[in-house]
């Protein structure tokens, strides 16, 4: 889970073109959409396509969407229980 | 104003409902449904979705792209039993040749002449070419409203006498790009589109075409296009205003453009695409201006789907069928309430007598558009507003070259430069705000900054309330990286981000949400006439109006697209890319110069130099008002433009100096944005520089400075002092 965060971190920051964000700057547990990082809904679907791509987990509805991207935290949680091969 | 009664003369449609305006009206009354699952193009398994297709179509004439054949069947129907050409046409589309192109980008095809049908300007161009316009062509490209906007634009120049008959609408073909894009945006019911029902999840994509001959003269049954009103959100790039704004913003111009009053509307045709964000927005507005009980009102587009630029062109057919036949459509696929929007649609198709029907039409960048059609009889009988008549007056200035920035780059093009080029990245952004632009590749960068630039240091009374701006090639660099990234991933993996920054007019929608420009917001692309159409359609829309439009051309070079689409005659042009902006208002006493386009006329050929001086008034005025020629010669149709110049200095026996400005700002389509900054420049100065009249300066003496497109078309604006 640990690592899987840690990676999401970096991913997060390179797909999203953060101009002054690191991926140290985010915090597992803070509000990820729409706080002090930038990120938008459009990012949000940015991710989503990341998430599909790079882990087989689907995120296709708004509704769904707004709880799995509500932290860091909620996003790794939900891709470790639906992702069918755990990035360890 | 509004006191020139424009009659809709023919019309013509097509879409998934079927072929034609009878077929169209049987298909409303049956309250039937045209969706269908998507054939067109492979999808991967699971991701066939229902799409709106115009089906019975051949499939296999491909020498034309799809878009081209749609409008063809629209204008077609409109203007059976015409027998005079139209004075103009105006056409909104948002994907031309794109179905083609992805096909070929897909084979690796590199032959330039596959690409040729690409660009948007070219669907208009070829309707021209079939029905003998040989007036102004317009291409509007304001996504989902682009064929409302058409509308205005054409009634706007029958309004003010520049034609007597106008053929306008809007089409759109289904494509990867607008497939796979809306699909990345999470805008696709999977179910179909269900607009105003509680559980709708998005749009069905859908294609289709409707075009309307508008006529100044009066028709026996007397239909008519009353008004239209055109707003911008300023808010997202992609999501409505939560609060309808920019809806309750255009519905409320379409009302007063046709001096009617909310009481007056016996049914809204709602935009309705039945994504959760639009219907829930378009219903808030809608509460806001009608009140509790609204009149009857649904949408279309469970029905027929949402043909994007189309759309408000085809819903104008629609009001005027539904008008004529005492038709309320169903609002196909909705079943339940949806509490939150408290808004029920006419479920059922039933008769009613209806004079008057306002149709709505939003598209991304937050473009909005509302046409109003009814009986003449309809309007009340409101004085007109009054009119401004002064041209538009040159407030601010700003340009990219090569060579750098508005200063650097215009004291070099007037010392004679060869600036040719593209700026790197970082220079272009300079002074952009990085967060802001994150996600834009090049053209939104060089639209915001020569915004910026253009309304530097402006008192808010004087900034801008709406945004014209022309581009021959839209946002090459987004529409390659989404199509490429969609072929790598076989389909997979579109990005949406790419699919946003893909549309035409999101650089628009960028200047209009940074600068909170919330009035008109157009996109034309006309080819190399593109920033004429802009400045065009920036006259068009402010007639009324004393407040300032931005109006800006420009054009990205991108190293795989450009040689495919704008391949060049002339060998080896340097790559190069820029535009030019300019802030205008109509400012009467003022001493700003004056920028106006004074002829503009379709087709190609030598004889349309010779034509171009009796457009502007003779020989005569020509060797009288003017003291310089600022020609775009592009290397694309150079032999055309170099027999065009010819014919025209001997129709003109025009002898001043001529600058063949190309040569200078280097190939693009909107170089001419760049020449009417230099343009304007030489007009404040008195004078034509030492560097571009042959050695010594040459002083205009109150005289102006003419400034001629030619190639494909010829166009012709004039810049001078009050």
């Amino acid at each position: 889970m640990e690592h899987l965060i840690e990676e999401l971190k970096v991913k997060i920051v390179d797909i999203l073109n953060l101009p002054d964000v690191t991926p140290a700057d985010i915090q597992t547990d803070a509000q990820l959409v729409g706080g002090e990082l930038g990120i938008d809904s459009i990012d949000v679907l940015e991710m989503v396509i990341m998430i599909e791509k790079d882990y087989g987990v689907a995120i296709n509805n708004k509704e769904l969407g707004a709880k799995v991207f509500a932290t860091l935290g909620t996003l790794a949680a939900y891709i470790q229980e639906h992702a069918s091969e755990l990035p360890n | 104003m509004s006191d020139v009664p424009v009659t809709i003369a023919g019309m013509g449609v097509v879409s998934a409902l079927g072929t034609g305006a009878e077929r169209t009206l049987a298909a409303l009354r049956g309250g039937e449904c045209g969706l269908s699952g998507l054939t067109l193009f492979v999808a991967p398994a699971g991701q066939v979705l229902p799409v709106g297709a115009v089906r019975g179509f051949d499939m296999q004439d491909q020498a034309l792209p799809r878009t081209h054949r749609l409008a063809r069947i629209a204008a077609a129907e409109a203007l059976a039993g015409s027998d005079a050409a139209p004075d103009a046409i105006v056409l909104g589309t948002t994907t031309g040749g794109i179905l083609t192109t992805e096909s070929l980008l897909q084979n690796h095809c590199t032959d330039p002449r596959a690409y040729r049908h690409h660009g948007l300007a070219t669907v208009a161009e070829d309707l021209a070419r079939q029905w003998g316009c040989t007036g102004p062509v317009l291409t509007v490209s304001t996504a989902c409203s682009s064929g409302a906007v058409a509308l205005k634009l054409a009634l706007e120049m029958l309004r003010c006498g520049m034609a007597r008959r106008v053929l306008a609408g809007g089409v759109d073909s289904l494509c990867r790009l607008t497939y796979f894009g809306f699909k990345s945006l999470q805008l696709i019911d999977p179910a179909g589109a269900r607009p105003l029902d509680r559980e709708r999840r998005g749009m069905s994509v859908a294609e289709g075409a409707a075009l309307l001959l508008l006529s100044a003269d009066a028709a026996a049954d007397g239909v008519c296009l009353l008004g239209a009103g055109l707003s911008c959100d300023a808010h997202h790039a992609t999501a409505p205003h939560p609060e309808g704004e920019g809806a309750l913003a255009a519905m409320t111009a379409a009302l007063a453009d046709a001096g009617l009053t909310p009481a007056q509307i016996d049914y809204i045709n709602l935009h309705g695409t039945g994504t959760p964000d639009n219907d829930l927005a378009e219903g808030r507005a809608v509460h806001r201006l009608f009140g509790r009980q609204p009149p009857p009102l649904s949408s279309i587009k469970g029905a027929m789907g949402h043909p994007l630029a189309a759309a408000g062109a085809i819903e104008a057919v629609v009001a005027a069928l539904c008008i004529r036949n005492g038709l309320l459509p169903g609002n196909v696929g909705y079943g339940t309430p949806d509490p939150e929007l408290g808004i029920s649609p006419v479920t059922a198709p039933r008769s009613a007598p209806l004079k008057t029907v306002m149709s709505n039409s939003f598209g991304f960048g937050g473009n909005n558009a509302t046409v109003i059609v009814g009986r003449a009889a309809g309007a009340a009988a409101v004085a007109a507003p009054s009119v401004v008549t002064a041209p538009l007056s040159v407030q601010g200035a700003a340009c990219i070259t090569g060579a750098g920035h508005g200063p650097a780059s215009l004291e070099a093009l007037l010392a004679g430069k060869e600036c040719a080029g593209c700026l790197d990245e970082q220079t272009l952004s300079e002074a952009l705000p990085p967060r802001v632009i994150r996600r834009f590749k090049r053209l939104p960068r060089m639209a915001l900054s020569l915004a910026m630039n253009a309304c530097r240091d402006l008192a808010p009374e004087r900034m801008p309330t709406a945004v014209s701006i022309g581009t021959a090639w839209g946002a090459l660099s987004e529409t390659h990286a989404f199509l490429q990234r969609l072929a790598e991933t076989r389909g997979q993996y579109p990005s949406p981000t790419d699919f946003v920054g893909s549309v035409h007019n999101a650089p628009a929608g960028q200047i209009a949400m940074q600068l909170g420009i919330k009035g008109a917001n157009v996109t034309t692309s006309g080819g190399d006439h593109s920033f004429e159409q802009a400045l065009l359609a920036a006259d068009l829309l402010t007639r009324r109006s004393a407040d300032a439009v931005l109006v800006a051309g420009l054009d990205e070079h991108h190293p795989q697209l450009s040689p495919l689409l704008a391949p060049a005659a002339r060998p080896d042009p340097p790559a190069a890319d820029g535009g030019g902006a300019l802030l205008l208002r109509r400012e009467p006493g003022g001493n700003a110069p004056m920028l106006q386009l004074l002829a503009y006329r379709s087709g190609d050929g030598a004889g349309t130099g010779a034509d171009l001086v009796g457009l502007l008034g003779g020989a005569d005025v020509v060797h009288n008002n003017y003291g310089a020629i600022l020609v775009g010669m592009p290397a694309r149709a150079y032999a055309v433009a170099e027999a065009q110049w010819a014919a025209f200095r001997q129709a003109s026996g025009f002898d001043g100096p001529m600058v063949d400005y190309r040569r200078l700002t280097g190939e693009f389509g909107t170089a001419s944005a760049v020449a009417a900054v230099m343009g304007v420049a030489m007009v404040r100065a008195g004078a034509v520089p030492a560097a571009l009249a042959g050695g010594a300066p040459c002083a205009l003496a109150g005289k102006a400075v003419l400034l001629l497109g030619l190639g494909d078309g010829v166009s012709a604006v004039g810049i001078r002092l009050p």
